[in-house]
Order: structure tokens, then sequence, then C-alpha cells
């Protein structure tokens, strides 16, 4: 634990650097540049509005947002998730030339996609003056909920990480469970109002760490109404615990993982 | 009675290959660390006084460029130590890692910063890092672009210009053309110089070897061999090779 505060101290220029050079690069290669942080979401969301809105004729109070907010947490995480497991591998380069405490690779990975997430919560706000939506004290849940969902993620991806190493076809495990997480995560529907069995709702909602965390964002932020917290507290602990133990997996076997890499 | 100080002791090293490769889920998790086990270096204890500057030879698969790698801390030892008594280290082989997609300028300040410096210190060095290298404004292309040539400089450019205490080398003695050779070679002769700076070179050649180094370590199948003079040492090493070949 020590040791990961001090290796996190020593590389934060490092991992500050990193991560603007990779928003940097990602833009500059492409045409449209910057607009695609705000295009790409805003395309899915046009999309799952179509699929939802007319062809299941979904009846949510202002829908687009509450497809936006969906979309910004989940590509957050399948983004982060994805990139996870090939990402020791994708930086050979460096992982083989020089010791570096391998968590930092997820970090700077952390910050890129932290970064279009924030852009993407401010196109959410822009909605919600568009929309005047009332706002009320419950937004200030925004950030606890954000925070948990952040460590979970982060949790979820050290280990993936470590497993992405010496598992090669893991990618094609991890994209089918992710595909199937999003159907059951209620990116585009509203699971509470949708699923009638009680049961299923209960395992949708709370087992479900990031239709939880939707679930009660949208709550704070469209619906006026305060979180439904105690699994979003069980699923902070959980996102604690899952990085203490990826950190600790990976400082044991970071050595390792180079000689696995040939 | 301790005369010098002492920068790197390795201690009854041993570096293993477990066959790890990488395995696919159908084919189980069971297979895991189940394989064959390769010892790269088995037992190997030395100590480099600072200032030093060692010279490792021995054949293809001797466990050189292992050791260097277990030394520079990006092996984990199987067994045994390695104590750098904390200095600086940095591994200069052919690029130290530079991210193909970011521009050169870019990968200077990120391979400063994962050899432990601030940005204020890169800042300072910068300029001398791209004149030495003579990418002139190739610097502010992404390094994908670059030829084989012009990406050792840049590598070889960047550690050498930011110094560390004890600078570990492999093979790179030739870098680019001709003329970079020789300015790369003065300029590798210049840091080998400081008598602060501990460094290890791992050589097929017996002239840079001899040239370069006060004491060799010849590695066999991981294992010291003999040890001692360079121009005795390489002396023997010849003859052996030639006899084996």
């Amino acid at each position: 634990m020590k040791r990961f505060i001090n290796d996190i101290k020593k590389y934060k220029n490092y991992i500050l650097y990193a991560t603007k050079a990779e928003l940097k690069n990602e833009v500059i290669n492409s045409y449209l540049g910057w607009l695609w942080m705000i295009l790409e979401p805003l395309a899915f969301m046009l999309i799952y509005m179509f699929v939802a809105g007319i062809i299941f004729k979904s009846k949510v109070e202002y829908f687009p947002i509450f497809v936006f907010i969906g979309l910004t947490i989940w590509n957050f995480f399948n983004k982060m998730v994805t990139a996870s497991v090939k990402l020791i591998s994708t930086n050979k380069d460096t992982v083989t030339k020089v010791y570096l405490p391998k968590f930092v690779l997820l970090l700077v990975k952390m910050g890129v996609n932290l970064f279009k997430m924030f852009v993407s919560f401010i196109l959410v706000a822009i909605f919600m003056v568009i929309y005047k939506v009332p706002i009320t004290w419950n937004i200030l849940w925004f950030l606890p909920i954000l925070i948990t969902a952040i460590i979970f993620t982060f949790g979820v991806c050290t280990i993936v990480m470590h497993l992405g190493v010496f598992a090669e076809d893991l990618i094609n495990v991890v994209n089918i469970g992710l595909k199937m997480v999003f159907y059951f995560t209620g990116v585009f529907y509203d699971i509470n109002t949708r699923i009638h069995n009680p049961v299923y709702r209960t395992v949708l909602l709370d087992l479900n760490p990031l239709a939880n965390f939707i679930y009660n964002l949208r709550n704070v932020l469209i619906y006026s109404s305060s979180p439904v917290g105690l699994w979003t507290v069980i699923w902070f602990f959980i996102g604690v615990l899952l990085t203490a133990l990826g950190i600790r997996t990976i400082y044991k076997y970071e050595n390792t993982y180079v000689k696995v890499m040939k | 009675m301790k005369k010098q100080e002492i920068a790197i002791s390795v201690n009854d090293l041993h570096v293993y290959y477990r066959d790890m490769k990488r395995f696919s889920l159908k084919k189980g998790f069971k297979d895991k660390g189940s394989g064959k086990i390769f010892k790269a270096v088995k037992g190997v204890t030395f100590e480099v006084p600072k200032g030093q500057i060692l010279g490792i030879c021995g054949k293809n698969g001797s466990g050189k460029s292992t050791l260097l790698r277990a030394i520079s801390g990006i092996f984990s030892p199987d067994k045994g130590s390695i104590n750098l008594h904390g200095n600086t280290i940095s591994l200069l082989s052919i690029g130290v890692g530079f991210q193909k997609r970011l521009t050169g300028y870019e990968n200077i300040y990120l391979s400063g910063m994962l050899l432990g410096y601030n940005k204020e210190q890169i800042d300072e060095k910068v300029d001398e890092i791209i004149e030495f290298s003579e990418l002139g404004d190739f610097i502010y292309r992404p390094v994908r672009s670059y030829s084989s040539g012009m990406y050792s400089k840049l590598a070889f450019s960047i550690t050498a210009i930011l110094e560390t205490d004890i600078m570990l080398i492999d093979e790179v003695l030739s870098v680019g053309d001709i003329h970079f050779k020789e300015k790369s070679y003065n300029k590798m002769k210049e840091l080998i110089s400081d008598s602060n700076r501990t460094v290890v070179i791992v050589s097929h050649s017996t002239n840079t070897i001899v040239d370069l180094c006060d004491k060799v370590i010849w590695l066999h199948d991981g294992l010291i061999k003999d040890q001692g003079d360079p121009a005795k040492i390489m002396a023997k090493y010849e003859e052996f090779m030639r006899e084996n070949a």
C-alpha cells in the first residue's frame, strides 16, 4: 500500500504527460479531431434513442439524457476493460526496456478515458439545461457515485490486465462478457419499470454494479430523487477490495510479465 | 578495510524462464507453470565498484542480456539478489521504449520521466538531446515514421544525455552511419570516463571491451567462466570460441 502511494508520486509526472500525449495523439490522426469525443457518444445516443424510443416505444422522461448518462458510464467501463486485456503487450516496447510499475500504464489509460467521460458529462449538463431539468440538492450525490464507479472499474481492470498477460484469448471472453453485461445494464431502457419480477429486478439492478451506478446517477441528476445507496456502498467496498487485490497481484508478478511475452 | 564504494552487488543471481508461454483458455489454466524451466543465469556473483567499467562477454545465449535486464530491474531474480545501493540506473539499448505513434519530442519527455527525471530537468536537456540526435525537424514527427537508424540515434541520445549513475549498455556501439557511430562512440567514451559513473557493457567485440573496460566477466551457460583483465580474458575467450566453433 505504501509502495503503491510512493510509486504514484514518483510516476505522477509520467502519468500526466503520457495521458496528455495519448489524447493529443488520438485526435491528431483524424480529420475531425476533438469533435469525435462529442460526436461519438451523440451518434450512439441517436441510435439507441431510435431503437428504444421508436421500436420499443419506450416512454421515459428526458429520454435523451437518460440514454446519454447510461452511455457515458458504460463507455468508460467498456473501453477501460477492453484496453486492459492487451495493455501490457501493447506497451511491449516500454515494458521490455525499462522498469515501471505496471499499473502506471493502467493509470494512463484511466486518465485518457476519464477525460473523455468528463467531456461526456459536460454534454449531459448542457442537455439538462436545454431540457430544463429541475435541479435539486440530490445532485451532490453525483460525485460519490461516480467515484465508486471509477474505483470499481479500476479494480476490475487491474485483474483483467494481469490475466491478459497470460491468457491469449481472454479478449474473446471479455468481449462476450461485456456484450452480455451491456444488455443487462439498461443503458437504453429502464430496468426499474421494465422488469416487473422483483427477483430479476434486484439481480439486474443491485447485483450488476454498472446498472446500479447508472440507475443512481440518473436518479440524482435528472429525476430529483436521492440514490438507493446500499448496494452502491457495497460495490464501493468491493471495488476497493478488487483494487487492493489487483495491485498486490501486479506487484507480485509484474517482473515475470516480460518473460512471458516473447 | 573497504577500499571503494560498491555500486552494484550481484549475489548468487539466478534467472529462470519458466515455460510460461502465453496459453489460451481452451488449453486450460492447468498448463500454467507446468512446463520446463530454462535456466538463463544460474548463480552469478560479482560486485562492481563505483566508477568501474565492466565488460561482459560470452557467446549468444550465455545469459548476458538476461543478466543486464535483471540488473536494470526489468526481470525479477528467481533466486539471489541485486543491490544497486540507491544509484539511478538506465539500460541503454535500441529504443528506450518509445510510443511509436507519438513524436520524437514527446518521447524524449516520456523516456526521461521513466528514467526518473522531472519536466524541468528534461526542459534543460531537451535541446542538447535534439542536437545530438541530428534529427532536425523529424523530432516533431511520429516515431513510427523514423528509419531504424533515426530511431536508434534518438534512443542513444536520450540515454546518453540524460545521465544516470549506472549505465547498462547492450551492444549499442553500432548505431547509425559511420559518422554517427564515431560520434556516439566518442560520447560513450566521454560518459564512461566520468569517474563517478559505473558502466556495464555487454559486447561481442574484443576491441570494444579491451578499449573501454577495466575488467571483464566471461559468461558461459549462465555461469561466470572467467573474469579479470580485459586483454587476457578476451584472448582466452577468442581462442575458446574458435575451438568450439
